[in-house]
């Protein structure tokens, strides 16, 4: 069985599932909406916690949110699921197909075989539709792909229960009902303040403009305190998790300024064009600072010099960013 | 001169990635572009720099709605986008 759903390719996973599943139960929505909505915007540099051995370092919040706080906000009724037992987790799965819904799943990239190698790393956020069933495989809405996919039963279920960091048990979600009224004004607004809160008033010296300038500081000291190996691993991690994921080095920073482009004519709020013109300045920067970053790693430039640089640009970063919230929170008001 | 575009592309790959053992005018254009099965030996990390110099020579963005993942899959769909924009933009 197949689910007629209308299947779009978009840059980012989690705001491309979200914007599918809106559009399939009747409201037409894109990914940058999505993503503004679920205020999915964010920055934070955790030593503390690794990836792939590494520090994390995030240009977006944690899997799931997005569509959390986007089906909140627009007063979307949803079920979610977790599992331990792989086997009920597939029977789940099977009988909501068979009901007639297509049901979001987080995986991990490493074990979907349709992605091609270059981009099978270990990811656990990584959200797909399942859009029906057809003998062993499954069919599926990836947003990062042109068109829908095949997964076997085994590979998917390997995916949806990967381990380490992120590691999605096997979680599912699905929309159950659609409200009858949707304000999207008072969404968007929503969304904006809560990017804005997090990027400067975050009382975590990690996280938002802080957390920006904690990996700065901490940059500039790698090659001393790590060596040239290990700094250029932990180099390498930062640009990665900025630009793997779809968002053209801009660290998430593209999409959101076309989701300010959209808001502005939502909510009839001119101040709000050339506070997205702003954001696609900083995503410019940032990705500036990936370029550099990646010739370090590829020994174009020499690693001792490149550290003040690199930690500059992120001080510039920072900086902008820290500007352009505080004015796009005086814009929005309240 | 045809497929003129696509040769200055491979010409500015070899140039910012510093490839010097591979014939380029080998290079087929349908190629992978980034991952182990380019012939060019590019990674994600050579990706960067690809976005940013496609940038600064054509002015053409690639990020945002236009998906660097989908843009670089090989040299054609790298022209391909190019002269999309531009034509978009004559």
């Amino acid at each position: 069985m197949k689910i007629d759903f209308p299947h779009r390719q978009f840059a980012h996973c989690e705001s491309g599932v979200t914007a599918n599943l809106f559009n399939y139960h009747g409201l037409p929505c894109s990914e940058a909406m999505a993503f503004g909505i679920g205020a999915g915007l964010f920055f934070a540099y955790a030593p503390f916690i690794k990836i792939n051995f590494l520090p994390l370092t995030t240009y977006r919040t944690a899997p799931g949110s997005i569509f959390k706080k986007t089906t909140r906000r627009l007063g979307i009724k949803v079920a979610r699921r977790k599992y331990r037992d792989p086997k009920v987790a597939e029977a789940e799965l099977d009988q909501l197909l068979q009901s007639g819904r297509p049901v979001g799943a987080q995986t991990g990239v490493f074990w979907l075989p349709f992605f091609p190698p270059a981009y099978r790393f270990h990811f656990n956020g990584h959200n797909l539709i399942v859009i029906g069933k057809e003998g062993d495989d499954y069919l599926i809405s990836d947003p990062i792909f042109e068109e829908t996919v095949r997964c076997s039963a085994a590979d998917l279920l390997k995916a949806r229960f990967a381990k380490g960091a992120l590691a999605p048990k096997g979680k599912i979600y699905s929309i159950e009902k659609m409200p009858e009224r949707v304000d999207l004004p008072e969404a968007i607004e929503a969304g904006i303040r809560e990017v804005c809160r997090t990027m400067l008033k975050t009382p975590l010296p990690m996280v938002g403009v802080r957390g920006i300038r904690l990996l700065a500081r901490q940059l500039a000291k790698w090659p001393e305190k790590l060596g040239e190996k290990q700094t250029i691993l932990h180099l390498g991690h930062v640009i990665r998790m900025q630009e793997e994921i779809g968002t053209g080095g801009g660290g998430f920073r593209f999409i959101y300024a076309a989701f300010l482009q959209e808001a502005a004519e939502v909510l009839q709020n001119d101040k709000l064009i050339g506070l997205s013109q702003r954001c696609t300045e900083v995503g410019d920067l940032w990705r500036d600072f990936a370029l550099t970053a990646s010739r370090v790693c590829k020994g174009r430039e020499t690693v001792q010099d490149s550290f003040d640089g690199l930690a500059a640009q992120l001080y510039q970063c920072a900086d902008r960013e820290e500007a352009l919230f505080t004015d796009l929170r005086a814009a929005i008001g309240r | 001169m045809e497929n003129k575009l696509e040769q200055e592309l491979i010409a500015l790959i070899s140039d910012l990635c510093n490839i010097e053992d591979i014939v380029l005018a080998e290079v087929p254009f349908d190629a992978p572009l980034i991952g182990p099965e380019s012939p060019l030996g590019l990674d994600s990390l050579d990706a960067v720099e690809l976005v940013v110099a496609v940038q600064k020579n054509y002015g053409v963005r690639i990020g945002g709605k236009s998906s660097s993942r989908e843009v670089l899959q090989s040299i054609a769909t790298l022209a391909d986008f190019i002269r999309s924009k531009q034509n978009a933009t004559a």
